[in-house]
């Protein structure tokens, strides 16, 4: 018959999965077919059966036996520990193959190696006390550019008077409102396209 | 946080209760699902024994932020995929398609009648069901299971088993048909 329903259709309209149109034109739709009607029918008795399958027996002792045959938690807290031994190891080869390289002993390792950072905060302790000096600079010309403006603005305000004032602030807001519905238009243009 | 997201934390600073909690919770549908899967009773204890474990010690790649049941039904399909690896087992082609005939099969299943015959058509088709399962491609059949079996939503199994929402729902109608077919045919 015309606008008949595949089986697939059946099956999820019987497990609640078909969308509001879909389901109201199926069940439009069965209203006027015997044959489809009886179609459901025989699914639906083998869907139910679908969803009651008897659950398996589990022993009640089972979660306990499950639980015997656990790793200890040593075991499972070694995820820490491995990246740790893995570094270390790491270290000792790297100071072993240093060592069998130049023949240095570890002790001159470890004094060439404090040698070295000693070395270079030396060189950049300098380095920092120009960035303090620079950055207290920037601080006083920015404490004086704002006071400018705030001076400039007081000025401007007393020369406006109130109304000067309030035409100023409803053209802000307008403008602000222009701003903002602007924006949320371009995004809803934007998610349709 | 869920219920189960926090017994996991819990879990994953040393604390077995939690964990054995986790096990209680879900002994019964990790074994509904294995049974299924193996077809025999034991096998499947055996397996939902070693996929808690297999749970114990991935614990900590467990994100709290998703559905626990979901990622643990993941660990039990790969460890099912990987015996039946080790097993060599046949597998049968999803690609082709079904025999589909459907006015040309005769419905077996009758009409519904009073609530005590239903139940006993029910049960006798239960039974026919646990029978052909066994029958159905593995593939399908895990896919049935863990829609009807587990309960899993359609996208929480296209979550388990990595698969498209569309292939899912249509896989599980192939695996009903074809369980229909199997015992319209016993």
């Amino acid at each position: 018959m015309r606008d008949c329903r595949s089986t697939e259709s059946f099956y999820l309209y019987l497990e609640g999965e078909l969308g509001a149109f879909e389901r109201r034109g199926l069940e439009a739709h069965l209203e006027t077919c015997p044959a489809c009607r009886e179609v459901l029918a025989k699914r639906r008795l083998l869907h139910e059966a679908f969803i009651s399958l008897p659950p398996l027996e589990v022993p009640p002792d089972f979660a306990l036996s499950v639980m015997d045959r656990l790793p200890e938690p040593a075991e499972a807290t070694a995820r820490w520990l491995a990246p740790l031994v893995a570094g270390t190891a790491s270290l000792v080869v790297g100071l072993l193959g240093f060592y069998l390289l130049t023949g240095e002993s570890l002790s001159d390792i470890l004094v060439a190696v404090s040698r070295s950072f000693s070395s270079g905060f030396g060189r950049l302790l300098p380095l920092f006390a120009k960035l303090l000096k620079v950055g207290g600079l920037l601080l006083d010309v920015a404490f004086g550019f704002v006071t400018m403006l705030g001076q400039g603005l007081v000025t401007l305000l007393s020369a406006l008077g109130p109304e000067g004032i309030g035409l100023i602030l409803g053209l802000g807001l307008l403008l602000s409102l222009l701003l903002f519905f602007g924006a949320k238009r371009l995004l809803s243009l934007g998610e349709k396209a | 946080m869920t219920e189960d997201s926090t017994l996991v934390v819990q879990a994953l600073k040393g604390d077995r209760k939690a964990f054995e909690m986790i096990v209680r919770k879900y002994e019964q549908p990790l074994t509904n699902y294995l049974g299924r899967m193996t077809g025999e009773r034991e096998a499947a204890l055996d397996f939902t024994q070693e996929v808690f474990i297999k749970v114990y010690c991935s614990l900590g790649s467990y994100r709290p932020a998703y559905k626990f049941s979901p990622w643990l039904f993941k660990i039990a399909s790969n460890h099912l995929i990987d015996h039946w690896r080790k097993k060599k087992l046949p597998t049968l082609s999803l690609d082709q398609p079904i025999d589909d005939e459907d006015g040309s099969l005769t419905p077996q299943v009758p009409d519904p009648g009073p609530s005590v015959t239903r139940k006993f058509e029910l049960a006798e088709i239960r039974q026919k069901i646990e029978r052909a399962l066994g029958f159905l491609p593995a593939a399908l059949r895990e896919l049935f299971v863990l829609r009807h079996v587990n309960e899993f939503s359609y996208e929480e199994i296209a979550d388990i088993k990595s698969l498209p929402v569309g292939t899912v729902k249509n896989r599980v109608f192939q695996a009903k048909e074809m369980l229909r077919k199997r015992m319209e045919g016993s």
